[in-house]
C-alpha cells in the first residue's frame, strides 16, 4: 500500500484490508516520504485489530516514484500473490477470497481482476463526502494485450497478481514517474494473461475538483505528465518489433487511435441519446412549469439549501 | 370460523371455487416476489454471477409485459413466456438462458409451495360433503404448473380440469372475465357457488356482482411488503417473516413479536456473531457492550454463556455522547459551547445547571425560559465552573471504566449500533490518555455513518452492515432509519448522564423519561423479549425459520434494516406511533414522536409549506414510516405523493446495499 500524507484515506484503506474475509494476508505500507508520525498514528490504531496477519511500515526518507515505492514494498514480502492497494482505494470484503480462489483453477494466470465501482467523492476539511457510484467499464475484452497497449484499462485496486510474475516479467519500472502500472500490466498480460471476475469487488475512489488538492488522484492532478510519459514510452517501444512486423510503439499508437475513435463514436451516441432525452424532459418541464411554475424553482432552491446546510 | 361453520353458512353451495396463491397455496418466503430471490440465489450459485440482479429484473419484466399486453388488449392476462421475453430483452439472454430461467422459476415455485391450513380444511370439508372444487386464479403460469404446485403442497386430487387460470381464458377475475368462464365451467347457478379468496376486488367485488357468495381470508398477506427491492439479500428476513406468518396464523398479528423476532433479533445476532468471529482471531482483554443499544446483545451473550457456550465474560458499559463530551472538555469556547445546547432549544438555567453538573451564576431566574443563544452566553460566563465540573465528571467516568475493567492494559472491543463512531473515538482518546496508551479500543459497529472516516483514524472501527461510502441523499434518508433502530434496539433504562462517586462504586446515573418508560412498557419491552429469544436461536441454529447466524451477512442485515426502515408495513408504523425520540443532551423533555403526525388540515396545506415539512421529517422523525402512514389515509396521501415527486429519494426504494 503506497501512501503519502493522506492519513484519513489511509485509515479507510487499511480497514478495507482488515475487513477481508480471507485472513492470511500481509500488509506492507510504503510511506513514500511523508511524515512518519502521521502514518504511525494511523497504523498504531489499525494494528490493534490485526490478528494473525501483520502490518509492516516502510518509511522512505524521501519521496520516490510510485513504481519504486511499489518495488520496495514487494521486496519486503515473499507472499504467493500480491496486490497494489493505493491508500485512497478500497475493496469489498470478499475481494481477496474471490481472487485467491480463482487462482486455484487458473494457476498460471498473471493476474486475477474483478469488476470495479468508481466512487466519486469530495474530500474537504478532513472529511470524505461521497458524491456518486458508477460502474467502471471493465470486461475480458479490455484485458487483452491488444487492448491494453492502447492505454491502461484498469486501476491497480482491481488486480491480484501472481508473485512469480516478478521473476519472469520483472518489477515495476522505477525510471517512470507515472504510468508504471500500465507498463507493468503490458508485461504481465504477456506472461499468463488476466482472468476477469465481473463481480464488482474493488472500489476505485476519485476526488472531485472541489476536493482539497492534497487528496487528489495522480491521474486527475497530473494529466499533462501522464500524456508526456505515455508518448515517451511509445517512442521507447519504437525499436521493439511486434510479430506482425509493426513496432510496439506504432502498434500502441494505432490501438490508442482505434480505441479513441470507438469511444468518440460511443460518446456521440450517448450525447445524441441525452439530447433526445433532454428535449423530452424540457417538454415535460415546460408543461409542468405552465401547470405549476413555482414548484420546480422551489425544489431546486430547497435542494441547494439542504446541500449547503449539510456541508 | 371453522371449515364446517363456513360451509354451514352456505347450505345451498354445490361448488366451491378457490383462489390459488395465498389462499390455497403459499410459499416458504414472506411474499410472492421473494420466490424470484430464491431463483436468483440458485442461478448464481449454479451458473455464476451472470445472474446477479435477475430477481428485481424479473419484477420489472412482469410489469413491462403487462404494459405491452395492455396496449393491444387491456382485458387479458400475460403468460410466463411474455415475461421471459421481456426479461430476455433486458438482460440479453440467449434462448437457452431464457429457458433455464423459466424452468428454474417453475421448479422453485414447486419446491417452495405449501398448503394454507384454513383453505385445506375448507376444501377437505367441502369434498366430504360432495361439493365440487374449482381453482380460479389470476396468474401468468399455465394450469399444468398450478396442478404441479398443488400436488407439491399436498392437494393430490387436483387435475388440469379443476383449474381456471386467467392467462388461458382471456381475462382476469378482477375485471370479471374469468368469473364468467368459471360460472359456465361450474354449470350451476351463481347462488350455488361459494368462493374462497384473499383479494377484495378479484375475490369479493367481482363474484358478488354475479351473485356468488364469498369468504375472504387475508392472513397469508400479512407478511407482504413492497416488491421492488427483491434480491437474495432479503431472504433471511423473508424466511423469518414467513415463519411468523404461519405461527401467528390462528391469532392476532403481534407486531412487537414480529419486529423482535425478525429485524431486531437479526441485528443482535449479527452483533454477537461479529464479536465471536473477532475473539477467535485475536486475544482481547475485554468485551464491552455499550449502553443502551448493546443491552440486548449483552443479555444474549450472557444467556449463551449460561447455556455452556465457551465465551469470555463481557461487560455492559454505560456511556453516552453527552458524558463523553463533558468529560473530555478542557476549555469552553464559543465554538464548542454549542455542543451543550441545540440551536432550537429553549430551557431554564436550572436545567442548564443539571446539564453541566454545576451551579451557574446568571441574571436570569432559575426557572426562567431562555433561548439557545442566551443559554450559551450563560455557560461562557461560567466557563471555569463548567470546566471544573467536567474534570470531576472525567474522574468519575474513569473510575467507572476502571470498575468495568475497561482500563485494564490490552485490547478491548466495544460493541455498539453505530453510527458515526465519534463517541467511541472520543472515549478511546480518554482511555488512551488515562492509561498512557496501554489500553486500546476497537469499535465493532453494526453500522457506520458517512463521516466515520476521520473517526476511524482515532479508533479501529469496523462496520458489520455498512460503511460510510454513500451519497448525500442516501445519508439524509438514513437519518430516519437510525432513529427507528435507536428506538427498537435499546435497554429498559434511560440514558446515562452522570456517575456516582467512589463511595458508590461510580455507578451510572440514568435519566428516565416518561415517554420512553411508556413505550417500553407498551411495546419495546416485548420487542426486546422476542429479540433475545430470536437472537439466541439464530446463533444456536435452532430458529424455526431455519435461518442461521451465518445467513445474516452484512448485506442480509442491511436488507432487513431497509425492509422495515424503508418499506414498513402499516401495522408496524401504527404500533410505533407511541414511541418518542428523546435527543436532548440531558435526556430531559418529552422528545419528538418517531412517526410524525400529518398536517392537521391537509386540505388547506400549501405547496409552499412542503420544504419545511420535508426538513422536519428528515431531521426530526422517522421519515419513511411517517410518509407511509400519511399515504394510507385518503386526505394526506397527496402530501406523500407530492413530497415523492419533489424529492424522489423519499419514495419506496431502499438505500442501495452498502459496501461493508
Amino acid at each position: 500500500m503506497r501512501t503519502y500524507e493522506r492519513p484519513v484515506l489511509l485509515a479507510r484503506a487499511i480497514a478495507s484490508v482488515q475487513n477481508q474475509t480471507f485472513s492470511d494476508w500481509e500488509l506492507i505500507i510504503v510511506n513514500n516520504g511523508g511524515d512518519p508520525a502521521g502514518v504511525e498514528s494511523v497504523v498504531s490504531v489499525a494494528r490493534n485489530t490485526t490478528g494473525t496477519s501483520t502490518i509492516t511500515v516502510l518509511h522512505l526518507p524521501e519521496r520516490v516514484g510510485m513504481e519504486e515505492a511499489s518495488n520496495q514494498g514487494l521486496r519486503a514480502t515473499t507472499s504467493t500473490y500480491f496486490a497494489i492497494h493505493d491508500d485512497d482505494d478500497s475493496w469489498r470484503p470478499t475481494f481477496l477470497e474471490t481472487t485467491v480462489q480463482a487462482y486455484a483453477s487458473n494457476p498460471n494466470a498473471a493476474g486475477v481482476l474483478t469488476g470495479v465501482t468508481r466512487v466519486h467523492e469530495t474530500f474537504k476539511g478532513g472529511k470524505v463526502w461521497p458524491e456518486k457510484h458508477e460502474n467502471f467499464p471493465l470486461d475480458d475484452a479490455r484485458l487483452t494485450y491488444e487492448r491494453l497497449i492502447g492505454g491502461n484499462t484498469f486501476p491497480p485496486i482491481a488486480a491480484l497478481f501472481r508473485r512469480t510474475l516478478l521473476d519472469s516479467a520483472g518489477y515495476f519500472d522505477s525510471s517512470l514517474p507515472v504510468l508504471g502500472d500500465w507498463e507493468f500490466n503490458l508485461r504481465a498480460v504477456r506472461d499468463g494473461g488476466f482472468v476477469f471476475i465481473p463481480e464488482r469487488l474493488a472500489n476505485y475512489h476519485t476526488r472531485t475538483p472541489d476536493s482539497d488538492r492534497a487528496s487528489g488522484n495522480s491521474i486527475t492532478v497530473g494529466e499533462d505528465l501522464h500524456l508526456r510519459v505515455k508518448k515517451e514510452l511509445q517512442e521507447r517501444w519504437d525499436s521493439e518489433m511486434e510479430s506482425h512486423g509493426v513496432s510496439k510503439g506504432q502498434y500502441s499508437r494505432d490501438v490508442e487511435a482505434q480505441v479513441a475513435a470507438a469511444e468518440a463514436k460511443l460518446q456521440a451516441k450517448i450525447a445524441e441519446a441525452q439530447r433526445a432525452q433532454s428535449q423530452r424532459s424540457t417538454v415535460r418541464r415546460l408543461v409542468g412549469a405552465v401547470r405549476d411554475p413555482k414548484r420546480a424553482v422551489r425544489a431546486a432552491v430547497h435542494l441547494g439549501r439542504t446541500l449547503a446546510k449539510r456541508r | 370460523m371453522s371449515a364446517a361453520e363456513i360451509l354451514n353458512a352456505h347450505p345451498n353451495a354445490t361448488v366451491l371455487t378457490v383462489d390459488f396463491f395465498d389462499t390455497m397455496v403459499t410459499r416458504t418466503v414472506a411474499q410472492p416476489t421473494h420466490v424470484f430471490a430464491v431463483v436468483e440465489e440458485g442461478l448464481v450459485s449454479q451458473h455464476g454471477s451472470r445472474w446477479k440482479g435477475v430477481a428485481v429484473e424479473r419484477v420489472h419484466a412482469e410489469h413491462r409485459a403487462r404494459v405491452v399486453a395492455a396496449e393491444t388488449n387491456a382485458l387479458r392476462d400475460i403468460t410466463i413466456e411474455e415475461i421471459a421475453q421481456q426479461l430476455s430483452e433486458a438482460l440479453t439472454l440467449t434462448s437457452a438462458e431464457r429457458d433455464l430461467f423459466v424452468r428454474t422459476e417453475k421448479a422453485t415455485e414447486i419446491a417452495l409451495a405449501k398448503a394454507v391450513p384454513a383453505a385445506a380444511a375448507i376444501i377437505a370439508e367441502a369434498q366430504s360433503r360432495g361439493l365440487r372444487v374449482l381453482i380460479v386464479s389470476d396468474n401468468y403460469m399455465p394450469s399444468s404448473h398450478l396442478v404441479n404446485m398443488a400436488h407439491a403442497a399436498g392437494y393430490a386430487w387436483v387435475t388440469a380440469d379443476d383449474v381456471l387460470v386467467s392467462c388461458e381464458h382471456g381475462g382476469f377475475k378482477y375485471n370479471g372475465v374469468l368469473w364468467a368462464v368459471a360460472l359456465k365451467k361450474a354449470g350451476v347457478a351463481a347462488s350455488q357457488i361459494l368462493h374462497l379468496g384473499d383479494d377484495h376486488e378479484a375475490d369479493h367485488v367481482q363474484p358478488s356482482k354475479l351473485g356468488i357468495a364469498t369468504h375472504i381470508d387475508t392472513r397469508m398477506r400479512r407478511s407482504h411488503r413492497e416488491m421492488h427491492n427483491t434480491s437474495p439479500d432479503v431472504l433471511a428476513l423473508s424466511r423469518i417473516e414467513a415463519t411468523q406468518r404461519d405461527a401467528m396464523y390462528d391469532g392476532e398479528w403481534d407486531v412487537a413479536h414480529a419486529l423482535g423476532d425478525g429485524l431486531v433479533g437479526m441485528v443482535v445476532a449479527a452483533q454477537i456473531a461479529d464479536v465471536m468471529h473477532v475473539v477467535k482471531q485475536r486475544e482481547v482483554a475485554g468485551i464491552h457492550f455499550a449502553a443502551r443499544d448493546g443491552w440486548l446483545a449483552h443479555q444474549v451473550w450472557d444467556a449463551m454463556r449460561d447455556g455452556g457456550e465457551p465465551l469470555p465474560a463481557a461487560s455492559y458499559t454505560a456511556f453516552s455522547r453527552s458524558v463523553i463530551w463533558r468529560a473530555s472538555l478542557t476549555e469552553l469556547t464559543p465554538t464548542n459551547v454549542g455542543r451543550f445546547i441545540g440551536d432550537d432549544e429553549v430551557l431554564t438555567v436550572a436545567r442548564l445547571e443539571r446539564r453541566v453538573g454545576c451551579s451557574l451564576s446568571s441574571l436570569y431566574r432559575p426557572d426562567e425560559a431562555i433561548d439557545a443563544q442566551s443559554a450559551r452566553a450563560v455557560l461562557l460566563e461560567n466557563d471555569r465552573e463548567v470546566v471544573a465540573a467536567s474534570q470531576q465528571l472525567r474522574q468519575r467516568l474513569l473510575g467507572y471504566f476502571e470498575e468495568q475493567g475497561l482500563l485494564k492494559p490490552g485490547h478491548h472491543l466495544v460493541v455498539d449500533l453505530g453510527w458515526t463512531g465519534s463517541t467511541i473515538a472520543d472515549m478511546a482518546d480518554l482511555i488512551a490518555d488515562a492509561t498512557n496508551g496501554e489500553t486500546t479500543i476497537e469499535a465493532r459497529l453494526t453500522g457506520m455513518y458517512w463521516d466515520a472516516t476521520p473517526n476511524r483514524m482515532r479508533v479501529s472501527m469496523h462496520g458489520y452492515a455498512m460503511t460510510e461510502f454513500e451519497s448525500l441523499d442516501n445519508n439524509l434518508r438514513l437519518l430516519g432509519v437510525i432513529k427507528l433502530l435507536e428506538a427498537l434496539v435499546t435497554a429498559p433504562h434511560g440514558s446515562v448522564v452522570d456517575f456516582a462517586d467512589a463511595a458508590q462504586d461510580f455507578q451510572p446515573i440514568f435519566v428516565e423519561t416518561q415517554a420512553e418508560l411508556d413505550a417500553y412498557a407498551q411495546l419495546i419491552g416485548r420487542v426486546a423479549q422476542s429479540a433475545i429469544t430470536s437472537a439466541c436461536a439464530l446463533l444456536q441454529g435452532t430458529h424455526p425459520s431455519g435461518v442461521k447466524a451465518s445467513d445474516i451477512t452484512g448485506t442480509a442485515l442491511w436488507a432487513a434494516i431497509m425492509q422495515v426502515g424503508h418499506t414498513p408495513r402499516s401495522e408496524e408504523v401504527e404500533a410505533l406511533r407511541i414511541v418518542r425520540h428523546v435527543t436532548s443532551i440531558d435526556h430531559e423533555g418529552e422528545g419528538t414522536p418517531l412517526v410524525a403526525s400529518a398536517p392537521s388540515s391537509p386540505k388547506s396545506f400549501r405547496q409552499e409549506q412542503l420544504p419545511g415539512l420535508y426538513d422536519e421529517l428528515i431531521h426530526g422523525h422517522w421519515m419513511q414510516g411517517s410518509l407511509r402512514s400519511w399515504s394510507n389515509a385518503d386526505d394526506t396521501r397527496w402530501i406523500t405523493d407530492e413530497i415523492g415527486n419533489i424529492w424522489p429519494s423519499t419514495k419506496l426504494q431502499w438505500v442501495p446495499a452498502p459496501l461493508a
